[in-house]
């Protein structure tokens, strides 16, 4: 890519072709719905290239969709699912895994996606921004309209369950 | 010391400094507290990111069929600028008028290998096989409404514009899945065909006369593709 010039088709294409499957695996992560998470990644590369005037130089296109279309998952996430990031009346910490949950995890071992199944939407996002996408908390509560606070909890709250619901993890580190 | 603690300093996140220095002490004090902070270490790093899955080719496609409709329909845009020498404008009208077609007809062509038609050669408007039940009538009905909608555009303020075209964009896109679902899959693909022209639409910084440019565009295409849709032998049953 020239240094003086915005990324063209063909850069696109290329970051397409090398990084959409974690463009659509992290949108997958964050909607858990394949719909939303094809929509965030179509939104994202829109916009992306209708602002690709203001991309960075030295900064990577890829990286750079990456943000936006995690960015767009987020708001496609609200949009579809309103009042997901509002903090919760109760906390759901203390239920028990079901029978079939706890056996679910133990069959599949770490297999992280499927224990996510486990979160709540607001605590599946907060874990993955911060865990995965190595977010900051301040950046967590701006991007989902909501408060450091609700998101610590949030996050607590989602590594206490999957900590709680991964048995084999247990079994390997103790 | 609870484990919500140890987890931020574990993020390295949401903890001050003079917080942060207490956990260490302790953690340096108290070793049962350190043989928890590094169980909570081995789990959380265990949990990565999984492999991703590579991208289903018909979502990769259709991943890059965005950036190149885009792409095309910007240089239709560039193309169709308005001359800024009154002079020379029926000249430059032409020529614009002709860049244009040519700029739509070739450059967002898509579609399969048949014979192009006078019909396809409108650019969005490609060989779409329709087939002969209820939800091609449905997509009829929807095509008739949002050229209803985009004929209001213009008697809109630029933020009902901003939400009406979301609207547009949002039940294309539903109606774009059910497509894929009803295995009308060049259905589906002129349908998101259209995304592109109604995001630019929706920009909020668009010149009015660009907004009308792209609204005639999609006004057409609609036209086309209802008038295709209306030929297609399934629709007989319409009246019924």
């Amino acid at each position: 890519m020239k240094s003086s010039s915005p990324p063209s088709q063909a850069d696109f294409h290329q970051a397409i072709s090398s990084r959409g499957d974690r463009w659509f695996g992290a949108c997958l992560r964050i909607t858990h719905s394949r719909e939303l998470a094809e929509d965030a990644v179509q939104d994202a590369l829109l916009s992306a290239w209708q602002k690709r005037h203001q991309f960075q130089h030295g900064a990577r296109l890829d990286t750079w969709i990456h943000r936006i279309a995690v960015n767009a998952a987020l708001q496609l996430l609200r949009k579809r699912r309103p009042g997901v990031f509002e903090p919760l009346d109760f906390d759901i910490e203390d239920e028990e895994p079901e029978l079939e949950d706890t056996r679910h995890a133990e069959e599949l071992g770490a297999d992280l996606v499927r224990a996510l199944d486990k979160l709540s939407d607001i605590e599946r996002v907060c874990f993955v921004l911060k865990h995965l996408e190595e977010w900051r908390l301040k950046e967590i509560a701006e991007e989902t309209g909501s408060n450091v606070g609700t998101v610590k909890q949030a996050l607590f709250r989602g590594v206490r369950k999957l900590r709680g619901s991964m048995p084999t993890l247990r079994s390997v580190t103790t | 010391m609870n484990d919500d603690i140890l987890t931020l300093y574990f993020y390295d996140d949401g903890l001050s400094a003079e917080e942060r220095q207490d956990v260490a002490r302790a953690l340096q004090s108290d070793a049962e507290l350190a043989e928890r902070y590094r169980r909570l270490c081995d789990e959380l790093s265990s949990l990565k990111a999984p492999e991703d899955e590579a991208l289903p080719p018909d979502l990769a496609a259709r991943f890059h069929d965005t950036i190149d409709r885009a792409a095309n329909l910007e240089r239709g845009r560039e193309q169709a600028a308005p001359p800024r020498m009154h002079f020379w404008s029926f000249f430059w009208g032409a020529a614009v008028t002709a860049a244009l077609a040519v700029g739509i007809g070739i450059g967002v062509w898509f579609g399969g290998d048949s014979t192009p038609s006078a019909t396809q050669s409108t650019g969005l408007i490609a060989e779409a096989s329709v087939s002969p039940d209820a939800f091609v009538r449905s997509v009829q009905v929807h095509f008739r409404d949002s050229r209803a909608e985009l004929n209001q555009l213009s008697d809109i303020s630029a933020a009902d514009r901003m939400i009406l075209v979301a609207s547009l964009i949002e039940q294309n896109r539903l109606y774009a899945r059910a497509a894929q679902q009803n295995d009308a899959d060049d259905l589906a693909r002129v349908l998101r065909a259209f995304e592109p022209i109604l995001v630019q639409l929706a920009a909020e910084d668009i010149a009015p006369t660009d907004a009308e440019a792209l609204r005639s565009q999609l006004a057409f295409e609609l036209d086309v593709m209802l008038t295709k849709l209306s030929r297609e032998p399934s629709d007989e049953t319409d009246s019924i």
